[in-house]
């Protein structure tokens, strides 16, 4: 049964999506399928060129990367709130997939853990 | 009565900032009182505040890191912290003083230091995994 983490803070101003990150990894290292879902502010995790550095932080992006490599089954996005931010789809890191629904993407999961 | 169901708890958000272990103890109390039953309870971020042996509210407020461990002991329910999160915020047993010399520790029994292994476990092993969050 895959989890489905979600993400619905902004990358910088909080902690709570990289507790949820870690979450997510920790799953996909015990063998338990997971997956993402970047929500309202959350998609700005998914922003290329991200300059974590200016803030004295490790950028979000690059641990977002390992995804793929612990087996992360899927990375989603919200793509109205994309839209809010004028994110383009070229805007945001391979291996994004667009929701249009979130209501429906939710659905499809019955576990679901919201990022504190 | 229905059928009863094992729980993991998972509290995020810290005594005195949010409501989630107020809220959670309640609902624990509840389960309990309903036949079910608590594998665990897990502290993650900012809830690791309530595994501290030193917080030392006003006498007239409530106590919760005290009232948490009351309940937890007197009914034998599991309870971790979290160890990145509690080493960040200065949450140490023994074992971690000692691994990174430091002047003292300040974990209140019966709660316990470990990783995230022990949240996967509530994932697979509990009927329910409920998040008391005290944001959203």
């Amino acid at each position: 049964m895959t989890t489905l983490i979600v993400i619905d803070q902004p990358p910088y101003g909080s902690w709570a999506g990289r507790d949820a990150l870690d979450m997510t990894f920790s799953l996909a290292a015990f063998d338990q399928p997971a997956a993402m879902l970047f929500l309202g502010a959350g998609v700005n995790w998914l922003c290329k060129g991200q300059a974590a550095d200016a803030v004295g932080q490790k950028s979000v992006a690059k641990n977002l990367s390992a995804a793929a490599l612990f087996g992360v089954e899927q990375i989603l996005v919200d793509a109205q709130a994309c839209a809010q931010y004028g994110l383009e789809f070229d805007d945001l890191l391979p291996g994004s997939t667009p929701s249009e629904s979130i209501s429906e993407t939710l659905s499809q999961f019955s576990r679901v853990v919201f990022a504190g | 009565m229905p059928q009863p169901l094992s729980y993991t708890l998972v509290i995020t958000g810290a005594p005195w900032a949010t409501q989630a272990p107020q809220t959670a103890l309640s609902f624990a109390q509840a389960l309990l009182k309903a036949g079910h039953r608590i594998d665990r309870v897990f502290l993650y971020g900012d809830g690791v505040h309530l595994a501290s042996a030193l917080s030392a509210p006003p006498s007239d407020e409530q106590h919760w890191p005290r009232l948490w461990s009351e309940f937890l002991s007197g009914n034998n329910i599991t309870a971790v912290a979290c160890i990145a999160s509690a080493l960040r915020r200065g949450i140490v047993d023994k074992t971690e003083q000692a691994r990174y010399e430091l002047t003292a520790s300040n974990l209140r029994a019966p709660f316990e230091i470990a990783g995230l292994g022990e949240w996967v476990e509530g994932n697979l092993k509990s009927n329910r995994v409920l998040y008391f969050h005290g944001t959203h």
